[in-house]
C-alpha cells in the first residue's frame, strides 16, 4: 500500500475555520476561503501572497477561478451573506485585487460557485434550494440566464462537465441533478438517486487519458458515508425521451446509473471528493479527519481499491475540502499533490507515493 | 442556532427554522401566585399552565420572513379552495334577483343570504377549451353553466345556491388598458422625471405593470427599489371585484359582505392578491359608514382552473356533459354596466350586441398591457413605426417606436423625452432607416416574463452605486496598502440591447415564463389525456405531448375567435365578429375612438358613470398602493439583538 506523506502547510495558516482551497487551473496560486476573507497563497513558495477582505459581510463558503487566458486572474466567491463576488487582479499591480461586481439574487447562504470550462458561464447554488446560472455579457456585467428550482433542499455543490455545457448539482435532498440548455431554457435532464443522505460534493472525471468511448463519469460523496461513481447509459443520443421535468420545454432526458461504490473507508460524513487529472485517482476527506486515496483497478475497471489512508490529517478537526494540484516541493520539482483544508484553518499539502 | 444569535460563521447544518420576526414582545401578565413562599420549591409539572394570548401575524409580516414563507403562504392559499366555495354555497342561500331587485320572498332571510357573483379570466377559458377540444367561447358557456346554470352547482348543495352573475374579466381589463396608457403618458410628460415620488403620485419612468401578484409580492419583499416604478392600477381581478361590490351593494341596498365574489384565475398567486388589505372595502367605503365593520375583501375567494374542475367533481357534476350554450342571467342592476359586462346578451338590440374581441398574439397572453400602450402611442404618432427586438430569450422582447426625423411633431409634450432619447445614441437607430430617411426614437418599451429575466430587470433598475462595493481592501504580505477603490466601469452596467433602462417608458412584467396561460393553476399536459377521453368524440392524441406543445394549444385557444361561433345570432347583420383590419388607429364607427379594438370613449364613459353613480372617486376605485415588506431578522442595531436575546432568556430560552 502506498503512503500519504505530509509535505508542508501553507504559511501562515488562518486562525479560524477554512472552508475551501481552490488551485488556479494554470498559475501556481491557490485561494483559500477563511472567514470573510480570501487568502491567495503561492504554490511555489508556499507562502501568503495577499489577503482580500471587505467584500462580503459573512464567511466565504466557496471560491472558483475563472478559466481562460487572460493576463489577469479572476475569482468568484460565494458567501453566506447570499451574495456572489467576482474579483479581478489589478492590471497594474498583480498583488492588488478589485471587487468587480456583486451578484445578488440568492435568498440565503451561497454554498458553491463554479465556472464552465469556457469561462463564460458561472453556476451558483444556495440553501434556498436553487441553482442559478449567470453569463458574462460585457465587462463586469453579468446577467441571470437561469434559475433552477427543482431541488427539494439545500444545494451543496455545483460542478461543470469538463467539456460540455452540462452542470451537475448535489443537494441535501439526497439527489444529484444534471442540467442542460435546450434552446433558451435550462432544464433538468437527469436525477441521480441512490444516496441515502445529503450529497456533499461531486466531481467530474477529467478528460485526458481515459477511455474516450465512455463519457466523463461523475463521482459523489455523501453523509451516508459512501462514494459513488455514476455514468451515463449508452445510446442516449438516439433516444428522444419526452421529459416532464421542466415546465416549458421538451427536453431530452438522459439516463444515468450508478456504476460503482468505492470501498468503505470513512466512518463519518464525507465532505469532499476530487478526481485527479494526472493519475485519475480519487481522493476523499471528511468529518473523521481521514484522507483516503483510491485507484481504479486496471484489469477490472469499475472496481476501485484503496491506495492510501492517512488518519487525523488535521489533528482532531474535520477536513472540509480536498483538491489535487501541482506544487513545487522540496527538491525543486513540480509534482502532483493533495491539498486539504480543515476546520483548524490550515491548508496542507500531501504527497501520494 | 438562529440567525439573530449567530451572525457570523454559520455551519452547514440546517437550522430548525429562522426565528419568527414576531417574537413574543409583550409577555402576558402572570397571575400573582398567592402566598408566595420564597422557600417553596416547585417542580415543572406543578407549574400552572399559562394562557398566552394568540399571536397575531398579518400576511405582510409572514411574507417578510423568508424562513417559513412557503409554509405560511401555503396555509393562506389553501384557505381559498374549491372546498371553501362549496362550504360557502352550502351555508348561505343565494338571493334571487327579479327585475333588478332582490326578490321580495326572501325578506326575512336577507341577512343570511348572499349574492353570489363570479368572474372568470380568459386564460382559464383557454385552458378548459384546450383540455376538452372545444372553442374558448363554448368553454366559457360551460363554466357559466357550472357556476350559475340550473344543471351546475345550483342543482345540489344544501340550498341549491348558485352564482347569479358570471363576469368576464376582459371587460374591466379594457379599463385597465386604457388607464394604463394614461399613466404612461403622465409619467412621460412629468417635468421631474427622476424626482422621488410619494406613494400616491404617479409612477416613475419606466412604468412597470403591477397586475401580476407573483411579481408584486416578490418586488415588495426583495426589491423595494422598484416600487416607485409600479403602475398604481388595480388588476382586472381587483377592479372587477371593486365594481361588483360597489355597484351591487348600492343598487341592491345590501352590505358588501353580503356579496360573495369568486374569481377563477390561472394561478395561485391571485389568491394572495385577493388577501391584500389594500383591496378591501375600507379603501372605498364612504366615511360616513354607520358602524365600523371589519374590512370586506373585493374578491372573497380565488380558485384556479384545475380547482374549478375539482369543484364540479366534488359535487358529482360531469363537466364535459354541461350544455355548450349560453345561460340566461338576470339583468345587472345598472343598465349601462349590464351592456358593458354582458355585451352578448340575448336581449341586447342587435347593433350593440357584439362579443368582446379576443386579443392578437402580439398582445401576449397576459392582458396585453404593453400592446395597448404601444397601439395608443402609434395612434398618437402619425408616421410612427413599431420595431420588435427579441432579447436573450423568448420571454424578453424590446419594442421601439420611431418616426422619420423630418416628420412634424404633433404632440409637444413628447419633445423633451424625445430629445433625451436622441442624446443617448446607440447603434439601433443607425440600423433603423425607413426608405433612407433617418429615424428618431420616440418610445421605448419592453416585456420581461419569468423569474430569471426579472432578475436582470431589477438589477438594471438598481441605483448603480449599490451594485458594486468599493473599498474592498487587499493587503499584501509586505505592507498593507491603501484601500483599493474599485473603478466604476466605463460601460454602463444597466444597459440593454437598445439603450439605458431608464429611457424605457413601459415594461410589462409577468412572473410566469410564457405569460398567464402558463400559470401555476392551469391544467397541465399530464392531466389532459383524462379530459380529452371524457368528452366524446374528440381524441386529441395528447399522448407524449410536451408541456411546451400543450402551452401552444392553450395559447391558440386564447387568441382564437372562430367564425363558427356565430350560431347565437344567425339573423344578425354580421356585427358580431370584429375583424382585425381597419381597427388600428381609425374610427370604425362614426364618432367612436377605437384603439387596439377597444372603444376607448365608451369605456371612459362607463368608468365615469360608475364613479358618479356610486359617488366614489375614480382614484379610489381604480388605484391601489404597494408597500415595502421589511424583515427584522438578523438586522437592526446591536441593542435590538440584545433585547430579543434577553426576552428569549426570560421566557425560558430556546427558539
Amino acid at each position: 500500500m502506498a503512503a500519504i506523506s505530509f509535505i508542508a502547510g501553507l504559511n501562515p495558516p488562518a486562525s479560524s475555520r477554512a472552508w475551501c482551497s481552490t488551485p488556479h487551473p494554470t498559475l501556481p496560486i491557490l485561494a483559500t476561503a477563511t472567514g470573510t476573507s480570501l487568502r491567495i497563497y503561492s504554490l511555489n513558495s508556499l507562502t501568503l501572497l495577499s489577503t482580500i477582505t471587505g467584500g462580503h459581510k459573512r464567511s466565504i463558503r466557496s471560491c472558483a477561478w475563472k478559466p481562460g487566458n487572460s493576463d489577469t486572474a479572476t475569482i468568484a466567491t460565494g458567501s453566506f451573506d447570499a451574495s456572489v463576488g467576482i474579483w479581478s487582479q489589478d492590471e497594474d499591480d498583480n498583488e492588488e485585487w478589485k471587487f468587480a461586481i456583486v451578484l445578488d439574487g440568492h435568498e440565503s447562504e451561497v454554498k458553491s460557485v463554479a465556472w464552465s470550462t469556457g469561462g463564460n458561464l458561472l453556476a451558483t447554488c444556495s440553501r434556498d434550494k436553487s441553482v442559478w446560472i449567470w453569463e458574462e455579457v460585457g465587462e463586469d456585467d453579468y446577467e441571470t440566464v437561469a434559475v433552477l428550482q427543482e431541488h427539494e433542499g439545500d444545494v451543496k455543490c455545483v460542478k461543470w462537465h469538463p467539456e460540455e455545457e452540462l452542470l451537475a448539482s448535489a443537494s441535501y435532498d439526497d439527489d444529484i441533478r444534471l442540467w442542460r440548455e435546450d434552446i433558451d431554457d435550462w432544464g433538468c435532464i437527469a436525477v441521480l438517486r441512490g444516496h441515502q443522505s445529503t450529497v456533499w460534493a461531486i466531481d467530474w472525471e477529467p478528460l485526458s487519458g481515459r477511455d474516450e468511448t465512455v463519457g466523463s463519469r461523475l463521482v459523489s460523496c455523501s453523509d451516508d458515508v459512501t462514494i459513488r461513481i455514476w455514468k451515463k447509459s449508452p445510446g442516449q443520443e438516439e433516444r428522444q425521451a419526452q421529459s416532464r421535468l421542466s415546465i416549458i420545454k421538451s427536453s431530452s432526458a438522459e439516463e444515468w446509473t450508478e456504476e460503482a461504490q468505492l470501498p468503505k473507508t470513512h466512518v463519518r460524513t464525507i465532505y469532499s471528493v476530487a478526481w485527479s487529472k494526472d493519475t485519475h485517482r480519487i481522493v476523499s476527506v471528511g468529518g473523521d479527519g481521514k484522507i483516503v486515496v483510491y485507484a481504479e483497478d486496471k484489469e477490472a475497471s469499475k472496481q476501485w481499491q484503496v491506495v492510501a489512508v492517512h488518519e487525523c490529517g488535521h489533528q482532531e478537526f474535520e477536513i472540509n475540502h480536498v483538491a489535487w494540484t501541482r506544487a513545487k516541493i522540496v527538491g525543486g520539482s513540480v509534482q502532483e499533490v493533495v491539498v486539504t483544508t480543515g476546520d483548524d484553518g490550515e491548508v496542507k499539502l500531501w504527497a501520494v507515493s | 442556532m438562529s440567525a439573530i444569535l449567530s451572525a457570523d460563521d454559520l455551519n452547514d447544518f440546517i437550522s430548525p427554522g429562522v426565528a419568527c420576526i414576531k417574537p413574543v414582545e409583550t409577555l402576558p401578565l402572570q397571575k400573582p401566585e398567592e402566598p408566595h413562599n420564597p422557600y417553596e420549591v416547585t417542580t415543572e409539572d406543578k407549574l400552572p399552565a399559562q394562557d398566552h394570548a394568540p399571536a397575531q401575524i398579518s400576511l405582510t409580516d409572514c411574507l417578510a420572513c423568508s424562513g417559513c414563507v412557503t409554509s405560511a403562504e401555503a396555509v393562506l392559499v389553501s384557505l381559498q379552495s374549491h372546498s371553501e366555495v362549496l362550504n360557502t354555497l352550502d351555508q348561505h342561500l343565494s338571493m334571487s334577483i327579479q327585475h333588478g331587485n332582490l326578490s321580495e320572498e326572501l325578506g326575512n332571510s336577507v341577512n343570511e343570504g348572499k349574492i353570489f357573483v363570479a368572474s372568470v379570466s380568459p386564460q382559464v377559458r383557454a385552458s378548459i377549451a384546450a383540455t376538452y377540444g372545444i372553442s374558448e367561447l363554448k368553454a366559457g358557456w360551460m363554466i357559466d353553466h357550472l357556476l350559475g346554470g340550473p344543471l351546475g352547482l345550483a342543482s345540489g348543495g344544501t340550498h341549491g345556491s348558485g352564482f347569479t352573475w358570471i363576469v368576464d374579466t376582459n371587460a374591466m381589463r379594457e379599463a385597465c388598458l386604457i388607464l394604463g396608457a394614461d399613466e404612461v403618458a403622465t409619467s412621460m410628460s412629468s417635468p421631474s422625471l427622476n424626482a422621488p415620488s410619494e406613494s400616491t403620485s404617479a409612477p416613475k419612468k419606466p412604468v412597470l405593470t403591477s397586475a401580476c401578484p407573483g411579481w408584486i409580492c416578490y418586488a415588495e419583499k426583495t426589491h423595494p427599489h422598484v416600487l416607485p416604478h409600479l403602475s398604481r392600477l388595480k388588476s382586472p381581478q381587483a377592479l372587477t371585484g371593486t365594481l361588483l361590490k360597489t355597484v351591487l351593494s348600492q343598487q341592491l341596498d345590501i352590505r358588501p359582505d353580503q356579496i360573495w365574489h369568486l374569481a377563477v384565475m390561472p394561478c395561485f398567486d391571485k389568491k394572495l392578491e385577493a388577501s391584500r388589505e389594500e383591496l378591501t372595502d375600507i379603501y372605498w367605503r364612504p366615511s360616513s359608514s354607520r358602524e365600523p365593520t371589519p374590512p370586506v375583501r373585493d374578491v372573497d375567494c380565488v380558485i384556479t382552473a384545475r380547482e374549478l374542475l375539482m369543484l364540479a367533481d366534488t359535487r358529482g357534476i360531469s363537466f364535459p356533459s354541461l350544455p355548450q350554450v349560453p345561460i340566461s342571467t338576470p339583468s345587472f342592476p345598472d343598465p349601462l354596466l349590464d351592456t358593458f359586462l354582458f355585451p352578448q346578451r340575448e336581449s341586447q338590440p342587435s347593433p350593440h350586441k357584439r362579443r368582446r374581441r379576443n386579443q392578437e398574439p402580439a398582445a401576449g397572453p397576459s392582458g396585453g398591457y404593453l400592446h395597448h400602450v404601444l397601439q395608443t402611442q402609434l395612434a398618437n404618432s402619425p408616421g410612427g413605426k413599431l420595431h420588435t427586438i427579441r432579447g436573450r430569450n423568448a420571454d424578453v422582447v424590446e419594442y421601439i417606436i420611431t418616426r422619420p426625423l423630418s416628420h412634424p411633431n404633433p404632440s409637444p409634450h413628447l419633445s423633451h423625452a424625445e430629445q433625451r432619447l436622441r442624446d443617448s445614441s446607440n447603434n439601433i437607430e443607425d440600423e433603423i432607416r425607413e426608405d433612407g430617411e433617418e429615424q428618431v426614437t420616440i418610445f421605448r418599451a419592453a416585456r420581461y416574463y419569468g423569474f430569471r429575466n426579472i432578475q436582470n430587470l431589477v438589477r438594471k433598475l438598481k441605483p448603480p452605486r449599490t451594485r458594486r462595493l468599493p473599498g474592498a481592501a487587499t493587503t499584501t504580505k509586505q505592507a498593507s496598502k491603501n484601500n483599493n477603490r474599485s473603478s466604476i466601469a466605463t460601460k454602463t452596467p444597466n444597459a440593454t440591447a437598445a439603450g439605458n433602462i431608464n429611457d424605457y417608458s413601459y415594461i410589462e412584467v409577468m412572473a410566469c415564463p410564457g405569460g398567464c396561460t402558463n400559470g401555476g393553476g392551469q391544467i397541465k399536459v399530464d392531466d389532459v389525456g383524462l379530459g380529452a377521453r371524457q368528452l366524446k368524440g374528440t381524441d386529441r392524441g395528447n399522448e407524449g405531448m410536451s408541456q411546451k406543445q400543450w402551452l401552444e394549444m392553450v395559447d391558440e385557444a386564447y387568441y382564437s375567435m372562430s367564425s363558427s361561433d356565430t350560431e347565437i345570432d344567425d339573423d344578425d347583420e354580421g356585427d358580431l365578429n370584429m375583424r382585425d383590419d381597419g381597427d388600428e388607429g381609425e374610427g370604425d364607427r362614426k364618432g367612436n375612438e377605437m384603439v387596439n379594438g377597444i372603444d376607448v370613449r365608451n369605456v371612459r364613459n362607463v368608468l365615469r358613470h360608475w364613479s358618479e353613480s356610486t359617488g366614489i372617486e375614480m382614484g379610489q376605485l381604480c388605484f391601489t398602493t404597494f408597500r415595502e415588506v421589511r424583515s427584522d431578522v438578523g438586522k437592526g442595531a446591536e441593542g435590538e439583538k440584545d433585547r430579543v436575546v434577553e426576552l428569549a432568556g426570560r421566557i425560558g430560552g430556546g427558539w
